[in-house]
């Protein structure tokens, strides 16, 4: 069943057709909290991939023998010990970054679009689309998460990854910075027009009126 | 799923052998890596030693901060200095440590810390002519949303503030975390003991700085700090034996 044709559209499909963030609406939580600068937003990104992709991996192996009473704490304990494997590399070999993201790395565990993605497709779906199916879903929250990085990093400090490129007034430049960007509820605005955005261009993503 | 998953007996299996592996895999990542882990905090520690000795740390932090800085360790009560090993603190959980910590009575906590160390490292930067020019001092204090970590550098007179930094702290970016922004600490270069941060007042005046803007609480909690730091609870009795010349 796992074609060439299907694998794409289970790997590129969340990135734009069906964004976890844009049309699931979900993981918005850390979206908010670590996209005030683009490296940050990065390493949460391959954080969040990761996870998704190996734990969508694992509960798809082992769906056969999981007991349905108890498949919710399953995926959790698979979700929760690849987190902790993914912190303790961060804290081992980027430090710095993993001081800035502290306490979202450990709510990946609870981010809903690797509980969502579990229970929704790997528990019924081969171990290989589903590890697909993970990554692709990781590129979708990437996308929505690098954009609304790119534009508060630029706005709200004037730089890109730290690299100055609207010289700040407070350091003789001429960019007053929009201290609103800094600030996590700016990213509810961003994601807001990011969703407007797509959905003039892929009509079907607007939900029917009640 | 058949219908045989759902058995007691298989559920326990399944969920009993899952969490072997998930242990076993968290245990090793944990062991595996906990010494480069390590390594990064006293490595990022000593950056922030050395920023606030206003030494340019290289790609080495490690071999710069032993060749510059000198550690030693304080008794808080006597100000005298003691044979622990300064590398046996952790500033965030030796407090915790009721052998070699006190609790604070609220009267006496001004930076909020609850409980402190009764004896603490502090470290010396030399000159050129190995003579010490500057005490860098460890503090901390409660901000709006949580500890800061920090080092304050005094110059060898006890009365004269090189340099200030903080190294971690849960204040509001942009707003209180701007307490790491050099623009701000580089204000406190110069200024004399006792500090007061007040609001867009301070002027020349040796004694005032100004405080953020947009973070009153994180400024006065930096306040606080200091003053606790520099205080009779904290380090008041070791700087007092430096004035009387405990360093020559």
């Amino acid at each position: 069943m796992a074609n060439a044709k299907e694998m794409k559209e289970v790997l590129f499909g969340p990135v734009f057709a069906n964004n976890p963030i844009a049309l699931q609406v979900l993981g918005i939580c850390s979206a908010l909290a670590v996209t005030s600068s683009l490296k940050n937003a990065l390493i949460m990104s391959i954080a969040l991939t990761l996870v998704c992709a190996f734990s969508s991996l694992f509960i798809s192996m082992i769906r056969n023998h999981i007991p349905s009473s108890v498949r919710i704490i399953v995926q959790m304990t698979i979700i929760a010990s690849l987190v902790i494997v993914v912190d303790q590399t961060l804290q081992a070999f980027v430090y710095a970054t993993a001081k800035e993201l502290s306490v979202f790395v450990g709510l990946i565990i609870t981010n809903c679009i690797v509980m969502g993605r579990a229970e929704a497709y790997a528990m019924k779906t081969p171990p290989l689309m589903s590890f697909l199916d993970g990554i692709g879903n990781g590129l979708g929250y990437s996308v929505v998460l690098l954009t609304v990085a790119f534009i508060r990093e630029l706005g709200g400090s004037g730089t890109l990854f730290g690299i100055e490129i609207l010289p700040l007034i407070s350091e003789g430049g001429w960019y007053q910075p929009m201290g609103l960007l800094i600030l996590p509820p700016s990213s509810f605005f961003i994601i807001g027009f990011f969703i407007w955005v797509l959905r003039t261009y892929k009509k079907d993503q607007v939900e029917a009126k009640a | 799923m058949s219908s045989n998953n759902e058995t007691i007996g298989k559920t326990l299996g399944v969920v009993v052998g899952l969490c072997l592996v998930c242990a076993v895999v968290v245990s090793l990542a944990s062991v595996q890596l906990r010494p480069l882990q390590q390594a990064n905090k006293t490595q990022d520690v000593q950056r922030n030693i050395l920023a606030a000795a206003g030494i340019e740390s290289s790609a080495d932090v490690f071999k710069t901060f032993n060749e510059n800085i000198e550690a030693r360790v304080v008794d808080m009560k006597t100000g005298e200095f003691v044979e622990t090993d300064p590398n046996s603190f952790d500033f965030e959980s030796t407090k915790f440590d009721a052998k070699r910590s006190v609790k604070l009575e609220k009267a006496q906590d001004k930076a909020g810390v609850q409980r402190m160390t009764t004896e603490s490292p502090v470290y010396f930067a030399k000159d050129a002519n190995g003579k010490v020019d500057t005490i860098i001092l460890p503090i901390q204090g409660y901000g709006l949303w949580g500890i800061m970590y920090g080092f304050l550098a005094l110059d060898v007179d006890t009365k004269t503030v090189k340099a200030i930094n903080f190294y971690k702290h849960n204040e509001t970016p942009g707003l209180g975390g701007e307490i790491q922004n050099p623009r701000w600490t580089s204000m406190f270069e110069g200024k004399r003991l006792p500090l007061d941060i007040v609001k867009g007042t301070a002027g020349n005046s040796e004694h005032k700085v100004d405080g953020l803007s947009g973070a009153t609480l994180t400024s006065v909690g930096v306040d606080n700090t200091v003053d606790f730091w520099t205080g009779d609870k904290a380090f008041g009795p070791f700087l007092a034996n430096v004035r009387k010349g405990a360093l020559n």
